[in-house]
């Protein structure tokens, strides 16, 4: 088979001592590792087909404008709204990027701006301890000891509740905000921060007027990402913020924060480890599947976008 | 306070007002930056006292265990990070080492009590290694023919490990065998050289095999490592005599303090053997050797506190993370429930990933760092590659759960919740990581290797595997390791895949139903008694944070020694 190229390959003058099928040999290791590398691609092939596969299924036996504006989830049922399962996605998205965007921001701005050798050296890697912690571990935190922690300082939360998952969510995203943020605040050139202190400016003025506004892009992609990652979060929702679809109450805005509300991820965790679901139900969860790797896999490629930007402006 | 004087509007001339505001600026920087941390750290410690109940134990007890462990260990770490940082860098590393080495122990002991007997060890590596020896030899026969190496390498590791299938020409060989009286019991089917070996009448006992294929192979890899590192062949030798007499003195002596032969020589190789060419390379190069007093100190202080609690009659902890914890199965009573089976699938899902995940993921860095085009048709598909490893990194790993549901139960139709259908699914969600992760490590070696090696005429390929993989190893282990740790800590794939909730046998193949550790944490999360809410659930976290934190600093230290500097 390969016979015909081999012997081209040896009329060239021969250096090496065992030069014959040397060729032959280097362009095999060549395409097994191509093939490695389009693996990835295949990846995510087989995860768009084999997701819209049951998704296609699932749509032509349910409206999609039922499914997308539906304000009711009951698989008993067979009612398949996706609101209350969005509403819960967009609560914890909400509540930990209060909590994740200041506090990683202030941590990037604090570690590329102010932090000594020492500090860095303790503060950077811990939090990076805080992103290697397993997500079942943060919602176990949730479940037995911010939830008792929140009702014992008089708030009226149920056992399973929105707030301390997402609180749990947002400590957890605080790595991604940061580590990227700093990464961008560092990409500032240091000639704009010594033209700021030759205006007579302060490090105050120099890090809030110049280097944040600089790496603003970066940043922004930063907090994307970090979205992105609260929107797919699993294991949190699923041990701490219960297990019943919900809409937002917005006559009652507080409220919602102190109930129990389930995201897309933990609707798919449960319809899938339900013991009895029907044909239908359990191809919805393919069809919410596929809008979370939708939602995710744009807000991914937008960060991407973003952070490409701000790196050819210094470049 | 300044007032301003419209002549003199110079930026910072109200400075007095700005400090203030800066200062209050750094101070809420440095509060907002741990306040993630210390609230997990104040997790943690809750966690840890639900775990361990240190004060579930007599006064006298924690004072004991304070003065002869405790404060020992604080004063050297302080006197470490004071004076003499060197020999901190060798504390950290003599202490990590039998660590490491106690849990890979575990994890082999576990392999072989639950997976394979030490016999079927044995025939498979003596096979791989006839099969190495076959495609070896064959390289030096027939250095020309590269398409019958090809196809050596392809069907060594076949004959050799599995065996022919049934085709016209095994019967003969059968027939023949037939005919001479032997009954191999396999008929019209050629048997591997791993069948033969374990159908030998006779074997060698388990720790003899041992021995051979595990005790002897690590002390040559050390012997050969000392003997680089000291130029001196004596020396090398020396390590491989001593490993030797070492590991069957043990035998002889270890039932007399109970240790069981085969545990002592997994002890002998992955601990003793890497802790003396460790202490052996400090005290020669004569830096940090005070850092070996930390281990010392803490065996010394642990002993000498069991001893005086012992005499005193003091009682400690009643710890829920304990022995039986670690040994047992779960139970419905929080006292017996126990993590063993979900530890054993953990580490055969490990072994699954590291088989799987780690050669492609390596693969693809390889090809990207060292092949890919950067212009034409497939220039453009090399980037679309790049872009969707990087999309691909920020999938939630649900979804790869539900990937591997469609495409390894649903497709497929392998058995639902199996232990190789885990293991492929979080080795999907960790591919991009590995990549990402091999390719710095590929980047970060300077181009002028490279250009050497090609300057000498070595091909791409020998110059990648001699000279570019060996230097990003370290940086390719390290990412690895991380990536292994992230796996570990995967759930959401798990429930997806339809893992057990918890099983009371340990899995003894891949293809069985398994449960892995945080699938078992999870199903605890959902146990209302406190007992299990505040007890064994706390000790499962506990347990699956340690191994993570060993494999971390494993990761860190290795990184720290071969980083390049600049």
């Amino acid at each position: 088979m390969r016979d015909n190229t081999m012997s081209t390959e040896t009329t060239g003058p021969d250096i090496t001592s065992r030069p014959s099928g040397r060729a032959a040999r280097e362009r095999m290791y060549r395409y097994v590792l191509l093939l490695c590398a389009a693996a990835s691609i295949l990846v995510t092939v087989s995860i768009v087909v084999l997701l819209a596969r049951d998704a296609v299924t699932f749509f032509t036996l349910v409206n999609p404008v039922d499914f997308f504006t539906g304000t009711e989830f009951l698989i008993s049922r067979n009612v398949y709204g996706l609101l209350p399962l969005l509403s819960g996605t967009l609560l914890v998205t909400v509540i930990s990027a209060v909590i994740a965007l200041p506090t990683g921001v202030a941590a990037a701005v604090y570690l590329s701006e102010y932090a000594s050798d020492q500090m860095r050296s303790v503060l950077k890697p811990g939090l990076e301890i805080l992103a290697g912690i397993p997500t079942v571990v943060y919602g176990i935190f949730a479940l037995v000891y911010v939830t008792p922690f929140l009702q014992a300082i008089g708030l009226p939360v149920n056992t399973f509740n929105i707030l301390s998952a997402s609180i749990m969510v947002g400590i957890m995203i605080i790595p991604m905000v940061s580590s990227l943020s700093e990464d961008a605040m560092s990409a500032v050139p240091d000639s704009l921060r010594r033209a700021g202190y030759g205006m007579g400016a302060t490090k105050f003025e120099v890090t809030t007027g110049v280097v944040v506004p600089a790496a603003a892009s970066g940043i922004f992609s930063s907090f994307i990402l970090a979205l992105s990652r609260a929107i797919g979060e699993t294991m949190i929702v699923v041990v701490a913020a219960g297990s019943r679809p919900r809409m937002l109450n917005l006559s009652d805005p507080l409220a919602n924060l102190f109930q129990g509300y389930q995201p897309m991820t933990a609707a798919m965790v449960q319809i899938n480890s339900a013991d009895s679901v029907s044909q239908l139900g359990f191809t919805s969860l393919f069809a919410i599947g596929l809008t979370l790797f939708v939602i995710t896999f744009l807000l991914n490629l937008l960060s991407n976008r973003i952070a490409a930007r701000y790196r050819e402006e210094y470049e | 306070m300044a007032t301003r004087k419209p002549e003199t509007g110079w930026h910072g001339e109200n400075s007095d007002v700005n400090h203030l505001r800066g200062r209050a600026f750094e101070a809420t920087c440095l509060a907002l930056t741990a306040f993630g941390l210390v609230s997990v750290m104040l997790l943690l410690l809750f966690v840890a006292n639900d775990a361990f109940r240190p004060l579930s134990a007599d006064v006298g007890w924690l004072a004991t265990y304070a003065v002869t462990v405790v404060v020992p260990l604080a004063a050297l770490a302080v006197y470490y990070y004071r004076l003499d940082e060197p020999a901190g860098e060798v504390a950290y590393v003599a202490s990590g080492l039998p660590v490491v080495g106690l849990l890979l122990t575990g994890g082999f002991a576990v392999l072989f009590t639950e997976l394979l007997s030490v016999l079927e060890w044995f025939a498979l590596l003596i096979s791989l290694v006839a099969a190495a020896g076959l495609i070896v030899a064959h390289g030096r026969l027939r250095p020309k023919a590269a398409l019958e190496r090809l196809v050596v390498v392809l069907l060594a590791p076949v004959v050799t490990v599995f065996g022919l299938p049934p085709t016209r020409f095994n019967w003969l060989v059968t027939d023949a065998a037939a005919a001479l009286g032997l009954d191999f019991g396999l008929y019209y089917r050629v048997i591997s050289l791993r069948e033969a070996i374990m159908l030998l009448p006779f074997v060698p006992t388990d720790w003899v095999m041992l021995l051979l294929t595990l005790v002897l192979p690590a002390a040559g890899a050390a012997g050969w490592f000392v003997e680089q590192r000291r130029e001196s062949r004596r020396d090398g030798l020396a390590v491989v005599g001593l490993t030797t007499v070492a590991a069957v003195l043990g035998v002889v002596a270890g039932p007399l303090l109970g240790i069981g032969a085969d545990v002592w020589l997994l002890v002998v190789t992955f601990a003793v053997l890497p802790l003396g060419v460790y202490v052996e390379g400090v005290l020669r190069r004569g830096e940090g050797v005070r850092g070996l007093a930390f281990p010392v100190v803490a065996v010394l202080g642990v002993v000498a506190g069991s001893l005086i609690t012992g005499a005193l009659g003091f009682a400690g902890p009643d710890p829920w993370l304990d022995w039986g914890f670690l040994t047992s199965a779960t139970s419905r009573t929080a006292a017996d429930a126990g993590i063993y089976p979900s530890m054993v699938g953990s580490v055969m899902m490990i072994i699954v990933i590291v088989l799987t995940a780690f050669p492609v993921g390596v693969g693809a860095a390889i090809y990207l760092e060292e092949y890919a085009p950067s212009q034409g048709l497939m220039g453009k598909f090399v980037t679309l590659i790049e872009i969707n490893i990087g999309n691909l990194a920020g999938v939630p790993s649900v979804v790869y759960g539900l990937l591997g549901l469609a495409l390894f139960i649903r497709v497929l139709q392998w058995p639902q919740g199996s232990i190789i259908v885990a293991g492929l699914a979080v080795g999907l969600l960790i591919l991009p990581i590995v990549i990402i992760s091999a390719q710095e490590a590929i980047r970060s070696v300077p181009d002028s290797f490279r250009q050497a090696s090609y300057g000498m005429g070595a091909t791409r390929w020998q110059t990648i595997r001699q000279v570019v993989l060996p230097e990003a190893l370290p940086g390719i282990l390290t990412g690895t390791i991380l990536a292994l740790g992230r796996a570990i800590g995967e759930t959401a794939p798990l429930l997806m895949i339809g893992a057990a909730a918890s099983v009371r046998l340990a899995p003894n193949s891949f293809f069985d139903v398994g449960s892995m550790m945080p699938r078992q944490i999870f199903s605890w999360s959902s146990e209302l008694e406190p007992a299990f809410r505040h007890g064994v659930l706390a000790a499962g976290v506990i347990t699956l944070l340690a191994v993570l934190l060993v494999m971390n600093a494993t990761a860190i230290v290795i990184r720290n020694r071969y980083q390049r500097t600049g």
